[in-house]
This record gives structure tokens, sequence and C-alpha cells, in this order.
């Protein structure tokens, strides 16, 4: 849709968030997340940002074939890149 | 003249007004009437001849009264800012209008490039595919140009930025014909907040000339009393604007009045729930040579008459496969227009009504045939006879004398907003027509739209959906009674998509009038294997440019199923595409044009720049001068100036653009940790340090000088151009890891101005302009330490750092007294540089920008070895031990000097090694004429294994055709130890 609904601002113009990622797959590894993205045509989870507006990082479900947001939410700890993981693991 | 000129009396039409308005048709002065489009007033003076087809250059008039017009296409305007292309059946005439016919040389009539008719063999569909071939394309293409298209592009333009308006609604309803009205008025009584949009300057749609009554009133009555009510009801009523297009919830609606592009507004609608009554549009049959000038759709035949008072021609004949003939016959005969002939191809009447006025038809001396069609057409720039004969025999074949030929092969509904997006289309063999399938919940058809052209079921359709759209928009009161109609009995339609014809005559039946398809192409097209719809669509151009498919869509889709032996449905419809209407990009995007896409930065020193004649540029959102006019005409001579003058003496420079992020709170000293390469926690009140910043992923997304305000206050700066992306790499981190914890991120880019003063002479010139008690405090203050004070009652920090390899200060001030500190510093005798300077003294440096941190190197590829020593467990650290991070041609930052000591090397040339000429190994990211070494100087990214002090390599630059020996060199050129710096 044209819009996205920031859980601060309410339904917004997409136009003042600018989009981040597209979050790995459940279970992949953090090699897997960086080199090796299958970009399937499925319901994704993605980090934006309201950046014309509270500025507040959001974790948005999305189905790109069709565009439609399915559910909208704050980011919260456990969000981090996986790549933050194998920092826990070597270092 | 024409029978309708009464030179006594005015003409008598619907949307005339008394007043006379005088325009110019091709350089000949003529008057029309105040209300008049340009193809009614051109009719009125008895001018057909209204244009020349795209390809064969044939002779044409107007076809339809309305915005669908595939022929009669002129350009407005004067000669340089002509708008092309419109549409002469929807242009109202304004005084002085200057019109002009299109695609013909030298003039209409006479047309030297009507003679492509004759090579009418060469040019069937898919020509360009085979033709223009030898000895080269090139050779055509100039004669190509000039004759390809509709009318030309204007050099330059008079048209206005559009008003953008945005509506929210409950209910969005597209047309205000029978169905939109009632629609519009169900919605607004059930409660819904209404829009209704109509493209046509009166709302009423198919009630204008049908004989008819609504809840017992005559049509106009109706109207009346419901728009009155939809006003009270606080409907938006928009005349004049037509829905164009759209996608995923936004509806674009385009008002433009006069149907010229001058003053548009555009509409970006958000309805909850958007009913489609969009009426349908006439469509032609084909025969061969149905395209000469006189030839009509029925319905313009009647508009022509009722609004405008013309008669279309002196002997008409009508030519059709259904009931509305009759009526259209009787209305026409009526108002006193000679009809000669009503040619239907069926083989009987079935409603008795029908019966009658044939009878009475005959008896008013129409030749009424059935069974019969219209075979040929005679005439040269216009309409004088047609060829009729019996179907399917043809046996016999007489020619009728006429001048106006009106033809209805029945009504296609307008289905554009449901297609756009991919809406299915469904065949009603009732109506011979596709009308809207199944649509997405928001999105509701009625009327035309299902199929419904009666009266009658229109308004009960209409009604309905107004009520189903309030539903989905989440209101629901009481609708009211349904209005019931009484209108023309149903057309009784039987298909007929073509009249039979031999081979030879199949290249002169024309299915799309715009893009001049023929049958014959769609046979050639069939026999070449381009069955699919879709891709006899592109082969033979039916249906592309403003016509999308408006009469050529099924039509098509009919005699190719014919041809191939396929019924409609089983050959489809092709994708429309938006805009419905041709639309003029500034009113799409003229709201954003120029310095309204985006908003201009400018530092609080701009207008001092602007007078002292730095030259701006656009870094990012900022205007920052690059040079100053007064040291150079150009960058590369000033910024030599300027910085020489530097190192000699000292410089002002405007670095307010800088990123600054204020980071606060109990756990800001650890937060920083994180997010930096090295410690800023360890940094003492008062101290700075070069900080490097990484992505996720490990490579280097950013550097910057960190300082420690406070115990629990840090400034952390960031490149100009990193300043946003920066921010919100910590705004993320703050909200999934630091959550909870004690860490506040504020931008005060804005809120501090910085000006660096830098040269052997900064420090005695701050002296003097910031006065004695600053005295102390700047000789004590080491390198990358700072102090903050007031200057003139303002707070000013003053930070010893430097980015020129000069003794240098940056004071960050507020706003307000930038330009009185700037002003100070300028007036003892310290002069700015620009952008150019700054880049010359950084590169003699070795100091890194964008260029070098372009998102694809990692620390140990840019000399931060001392950083990692940290051993800070930062964002990005994990990935560092990569693989890909050590191989042994990996790319690392080295300098370079020209191997001769003089030669010239640029940005962006390749490096590769002496014997090699092919395979690449690096390339030089920045490259400066250095005025203090008075040789060109670069850094560049060289593999590992090439980079190694006193390397010859190739720096090879085929963009600049120069290939220029350099030698590998320390990344700092110039004063290696820093003395300067730390003077």
């Amino acid at each position: 849709m044209n819009r996205l609904y920031c859980p601060f601002c309410g339904a917004r113009e997409l136009e003042e968030f600018r989009f981040h990622k597209t979050l790995a797959e459940p279970g992949a590894n953090a090699f897997e997340e960086v080199y090796a993205r299958t970009n399937r045509l499925a319901v994704s989870l993605e980090h934006w940002q309201h950046v014309d507006g509270c500025r507040a990082w959001l974790l948005v479900r999305r189905n790109p074939s069709d565009g439609t947001v399915l559910d909208v939410r704050l980011v919260a700890a456990g969000d981090m890149p996986l790549t933050h993981e194998s920092q826990h693991e070597s270092a | 003249m024409n029978p309708s000129m009464n030179p006594r009396n005015a003409r008598q039409g619907a949307r005339l007004t008394d007043e006379r308005v005088s325009f110019t048709f091709d350089g000949q002065r003529l008057t029309a009437t105040r209300g008049d489009t340009a193809a009614s007033a051109l009719l009125a003076v008895d001018v057909r001849l209204m244009g020349r087809s795209i390809k064969y250059r044939r002779a044409r008039g107007v076809l339809t009264a309305g915005f669908e017009e595939p022929n009669a296409l002129f350009a407005v305007g004067d000669e340089d800012s002509a708008v092309p292309n419109l549409p002469a059946s929807a242009l109202a005439v304004q005084p002085g209008m200057i019109i002009t016919s299109q695609n013909r040389w030298p003039t209409l009539r006479y047309d030297v490039s009507a003679l492509l008719q004759l090579g009418g063999g060469f040019l069937g569909a898919g020509f360009y595919y085979k033709t223009f071939i030898w000895p080269s394309w090139r050779t055509y293409e100039g004669l190509i140009r000039r004759l390809a298209g509709l009318g030309p592009a204007p050099r330059a333009s008079k048209l206005r930025q559009p008003t953008v308006e945005h509506l929210a609604c409950d209910v969005l309803v597209a047309g205000a014909g029978p169905a939109g009205l009632a629609a519009a008025l169900a919605a607004a009584r059930a409660g819904a907040r209404v829009v209704l949009c109509e493209r046509d300057v009166a709302c009423g749609g198919e009630l204008e000339f049908e004989t008819a009554t609504v809840d017992g009133v005559a049509c106009a009555a109706w109207i009346d009393t419901t728009l009155k009510e939809l006003r009270a009801r606080k409907v938006q009523v928009l005349t004049e604007t037509a829905v164009v297009g759209g996608s995923e919830g936004l509806v674009i609606a385009l008002m433009q009045s006069g149907g010229m592009p001058a003053s548009d507004a555009l509409y970006r609608i958000r309805p909850k729930s958007f009913v489609m009554a969009m009426g349908s549009v006439e469509r032609p049959i084909a025969f061969a040579d149905n395209d000469r000038p006189g030839i009509m759709l029925l319905g313009a035949g009647e508009r022509y008459l009722t609004r405008y008072g013309v008669r279309v021609g002196r002997q008409v004949v009508l030519f059709g496969n259904h009931d509305r003939l009759y009526a259209a016959a009787a209305r026409l005969l009526g108002r006193g227009v000679r009809v000669a002939a009503l040619i239907d191809v069926r083989g009987q009447l079935r409603a008795a009504g029908t019966h009658a006025l044939r009878a009475e038809l005959v008896r008013s001396g129409v030749n009424c045939l059935l069974g019969h069609g219209v075979l040929g057409t005679v005439g040269k720039t216009a309409l004088a006879g047609v060829h009729v004969a019996p179907l399917p025999t043809l046996t016999t074949v007489h020619t009728l004398a006429c001048d106006a030929l009106l033809v209805s092969g029945g009504w296609s509904p307008s289905l554009h907003a449901g297609l756009h997006e991919g809406g299915a289309a469904a065949y009603i063999p009732q109506i011979g027509s596709f009308a809207a399938g199944a649509q997405p919940a928001w999105r509701i058809g009625c009327g035309a739209a299902n199929g419904k052209l009666e009266l009658a079921e229109v308004l009960m359709d209409g009604h309905a959906a107004g009520i189903a759209a309030a539903h989905t928009a989440g209101v629901g009161a009481d609708a009211g009674p349904r209005p019931v109609g009484h209108g023309d009995a149903a057309p009784e339609l039987e298909p007929f998509w073509r009249c039979p014809a031999p081979l030879a005559q199949e290249k002169r039946q024309f299915v799309d009038l715009q893009n001049d398809v023929t049958v014959a192409d769609l046979r050639q097209a069939i026999h070449e294997g381009f069955v699919q719809i879709e891709h006899a669509k592109r082969y033979t151009t039916l249906g592309v440019g403003t016509d999308q498919g408006r009469f050529s869509s099924l039509l098509g889709a009919a005699i190719i199923g014919e041809l191939s032996g396929q019924s409609p449905p089983e050959v489809g419809v092709f994708r429309t595409r938006p805009p419905y209407q041709p639309v003029t990009l500034m009113a799409l995007t003229g709201h954003r044009l120029a310095g309204y896409l985006q908003p201009t930065r400018r530092t609080p020193l701009h207008d001092w720049h602007a007078a002292h004649g730095g030259v701006l540029e656009s870094a990012d959102l900022w205007l920052r001068p690059r040079h100053y006019q007064a040291n150079g005409a150009d960058a590369f001579s000033a910024g030599l100036i300027e910085a020489a003058r530097v190192r000699a003496h000292g410089g002002i420079f405007d670095g307010s653009t800088l990123g600054k992020i204020e980071v606060a709170g109990v756990d800001a000293a650890a937060f920083l940790d994180r997010m930096y390469l090295n410690r800023a926690s360890t940094l003492r009140i008062g101290r700075s340090k070069y900080t490097v910043a990484l992505r996720e992923d490990g490579m280097v997304l950013d550097d910057g000088i960190v300082l420690r305000l406070a115990e629990d206050r840090f400034l952390a700066t960031t490149s100009s151009s990193h300043a946003q992306l920066v921010l919100s790499h910590f705004e993320f981190w703050r909200d999934t890891e630091w959550t909870g914890r004690h860490v506040t991120l504020t931008d005060v880019t804005e809120a501090w101005s910085v000006i660096v003063c830098a040269g052997p002479r900064s420090r005695s010139t701050l002296q003097e302009v910031l006065g004695a008690e600053w005295g102390t405090a700047l000789v004590e203050l080491q390198h990358m330490q700072f102090t903050s004070g007031l200057w003139r009652n303002s707070a000013l920090r003053v930070l010893r750092a430097s980015f020129s390899g000069e003794l240098a200060f940056e004071l960050h001030c507020r706003p307000q007294i930038a330009l009185p500190l700037w002003e100070a510093l300028a007036h003892g005798a310290f002069n700015p540089y620009g952008l150019e300077a700054l880049d010359i003294l950084r590169v003699e440096k070795g100091y890194l920008t964008g260029a070098e941190l372009n998102g694809q190197t990692a620390p140990a590829d840019l000399g931060f070895e001392r950083l990692l020593k940290a051993d800070n467990p930062c964002v990005g650290r994990g990935l560092l031990r990569r693989p890909a991070f050590s191989e042994r041609d990996r790319p690392i930052l080295v300098g370079l000097r020209a191997a001769d000591g003089h030669a010239k090397f640029l940005g962006g040339a390749q490096l590769t090694t002496v014997s090699d000429q092919r395979c690449g190994r690096g390339h030089v990211t920045s490259s400066v004429y250095s005025p203090a070494l008075k040789e060109w100087i670069g850094l560049a990214l060289l593999a590992r294994d090439l980079a190694r002090e006193g390397e010859m390599v190739m720096a090879r630059d085929p963009l600049h055709g120069l290939e220029t020996p350099v030698r590998v060199t320390a990344t700092v050129h110039f004063d290696p130890s820093g003395e300067r710096m730390k003077a």
C-alpha cells in the first residue's frame, strides 16, 4: 500500500519512510545472511525507519508481490542482524 | 455553406452561449461560438479534413465527439510552445486560439507524405523489423524522425505548475452518468464521504440525449435535483476531472479545463472504496475505407447536433447492428437532418417497438435495409458514398451517395481503472463486449462496467454499487429507494465486427484508426505466429499510444478470433496502461519541479559566499562553495591559489555541513564504544579523537572526530554526506540492543555552525579576533583538545584539529553569530577557501573522504591497523575475519605520483601492471595537482601484492585518453611527520 502505519505517528505516506533491508530468513547463519540471500516470493520481514517523522525503527511484515503490509511494530532487542551473533562467538 | 449555419441566427446548441469567438486553424481565421469544441467549430464551417493518419497519412476527419478521438489531433499554441496531440472533439475553443493540424507536410490538403500510401505493401505490421537495413539504418534515421510519431514536441513550454490536492474520502465515484449519480447518491445517503469525478463539463452521461425519465421526471430535472442533494450532503463534485490511473490504493484524477493542458489540477485521492461508473465508449465496425472524413460514430453525430447545433452532413447514412440505430434516426430526422438510409446488419428485428419505428422511418423516406452491410466507401478527402450489399452473400453491390456515415458496432465499457493493475475482464455475449471481471473488494463496477446498458438496470446497479461501496468504507445508514428509470429499450445487439472482404481489401479495413492497423496487419501477425493478443498488440501496434485500446481492443480481439478460429473471450483483451488519457509530465510532477523536488539546505554563511563570488554547487542537499571567483575563473586554477594560500598564510572554510550528533546519558560512553572501532570511553573531558565506525558487515561506514563534552555527553561528528546514515545507524542500535538503557541521540548538525581557521597564521589571527580572554587558551590548546567559552555573549567551542595538515582550529558556534565571526576573520585578512582547495589539501596529507570510504573498504584496507589493535568488540567486528578480507590481491590504500614527476592522472583511472593492458588491479580514488609539490598526486586502492613503495604501475584512463606510468608512494605526500599541524 501507499501508506505505512507507524506505531507512534499513525498511518503516514510511504515517502516518509526509508527502507533499510530485508531480514534474513529464520534459520540462516551469518554467512548466508551476508552472501546467500534467496529472493523468495513470500511474505518478507523488513526494517524500515520513519526518517521524515519520529525516526523510529520499525519491523514490517510485508507481502512484496502486491505491496500489502501485514504487520508493523517497533524493533525490539532481538532484531539485531545475525552478524552480531558471530561477534559473540568469536569475541 | 453548411446547412446548420443559418446566416441570420446563430447555431442553437445545449453547450453554446451567444458569444462569438475567433480562432485560427492552419493559418486560416475562423469564427466559433463560445462552448464549441474545435471539432464542432470546424464542422460548422464545413471543414471535414482534420488530420492525416500516423503511418499512411490517409485523410482523416473527426470520428467522435469526445476525448477518445483517434484522428483529429491538433497542436495548440505558438509554434515553439504548441502542445501537441489534443483531441479536437474535447478542445474548447478560446478566443485567439492558434490551432494546427498534425502529420502532414506542407498542408493538410496537399500532403506530400501521403505518398507513403503508395508504399502500403512495405509498411505492414512489423515493417520496421524488416526494412531500413541496407546500407545502415542510420541512412534513414533523419527521415524516420521527421515522419514518425504524432505531433512534434514543443521546444519551449508555457505550461504552468499544477495545483495538487490530496483528498481522502470514503467513496470515490468515477463518472457522473446515471450509474455514477445513483451510486454517489446512495453512498452519500448511507453516510459516506463521497467524491464524484466527471470528465465532462456537465454531469449526466448517457442521459444527455436519451429520451428518458427517471423517477417520473425528465432526465435533466433528475440530474439537477440529484446534484443539489449531493451538494447538500457535502459531496465533492469535480467536473472536467478524469480518473487517469493510480496504484495500490491511490487514485489519480486530472482536472483539465477545456481540454487544454494549461493550469491543470492533479488530485491524489485515497478512497476506502472506488466505484467505477465510467460508462462505455461506442465502437465502430471495420470495413474497407472506413476512415474517410465524414465517417463518425452514431453517438457523435447526435452529440454534434444536440450540443453544438451542427448537422454532420447533408445526406446521412446510418450503419450498425442494434436497435438504437432506429431511435437515433428518428431523433435526427426530428431535428431536420436528412437521413438517406439505415443499414442494419441483422436479418430481422425482434422488438415490436423497433418494428414500428422502422415502419415510420420508411414512411419518412429513409431507406431501411436489413441484413445488409457497408463494404466500402468512396471519396477523396471527404466521404461521397458507400457501397452496400446484402450479407453474407454480397450478391448485388449498390452505391448510396452520402456525405456522412454514422457507424455503431455497439459499446465497449470503459474498464481502464479495472484493468491497469491486472483486474480481470469478462465477456458478455449480450452486449458483445468485455465488462469488468473479478475486482478487489474495494473496487466496484457498476452500469456499463457490469455490462448493463439499459437505463433501468443501470440505475439499479449504480444504487447497489453505492451501498456496497459505503459498506466497504464502513458506513451503512439507509440509502433510500433506488431511482427508477425508463429509457431506450434494450439494444438487441448482434455482435458484428467487420464486413467480409476479399484479401486485397483487408489492408484498407482499419481496426485501429490511430495507429493505422488494418485487418491485413492482424492476418499477417497471426501468419507470423503472433496469435496471442499481447504479442499481436506489440507486433502490429494495435491499441498502443493514446488510444490504449479504446476502440481497437475489442475489435482487434474479435477479428483475431475470427481469423484464427477463436471466440473473443478466448482471445481476451490486452493490458492497458495508465494514464488512461495523455497527461503532461508537468501535471504529474510539476509540483516537484526544480527547487521543489528536494529541500535545499543552506549554511548560515550562504549569502556571504554568494555575495563574494563563491561558486556554489550541490553536495547532497547542501549548497557549498567549490571555489571563489576572485581566485580564478574555474575551479582548477582557483583551487590551486586557495590551497597554496592556506599553506603559506592561512584561510577560513565553512564546515557547517559537518554532521554532528550529540550522544548523552549514563550509558553514552559504553554505547559509543560499541559503535566505533576505537574506544571513546577512554577520552578525557575536553579531548577528542579520530574514530572510525563500521557497518554490521565489517565495512567502514564513516570516520569522524568524537569530542567528550562531559562524563555523560559526547559530540560525534561525521562526514557531511554520511550524517543521516550514521544517525540512523546509531538509532537502530539504540532501539534494539540498547533499548531501555540511558542513551539519547540528538542531531545537532544545524545547531552548531563550524568555521575552520587553518594555516600558519591561524592562531595569531584567532587571538586577534576572539580577544584577550581567549589568548591563553589558544596558546595552550593541544592537538585534538578543545575548549569552550563565550564570544560576543554566545557559546563558542574551539577544537584544535586539522583536515588540511596545517595548524588549524575548528570553531563551533551558534548559527546566529556565524556570520559576524566569519566576517571578523575575513576582515583579519584571512581569505576563504572552497571544496576544491579542501580536496587538494587533504589529498596532500592522505586524509580520506567518500572516495576512499566507498562502502567497499574494510579497516585494514585503509590503514586503520592502529585502531584495530584496540581490540574493541564493536559493531562489525565479527565479520572482519572473513577470508575475503585477507586475500592477497585485495585492494589497499596507497599514494601515487607520476613516474616522470609531472604527468597527469585522474580519479577513476584503472591501475594495471605495466605489461598487462587489461587486468585491473585497482583504481585511482582521488587525484589533485599539488601546488606544494608541483606535480599530480593521488590516492588509490591497489591490489596488496602490488602495493609496495616504489612499485611502478600504469594508470589507464580511456575516458580521458590518458595512460600514465605512476609510482606507488606513502599515502602522506606532504609533511609526513605532521610538524606543521603540531606547531
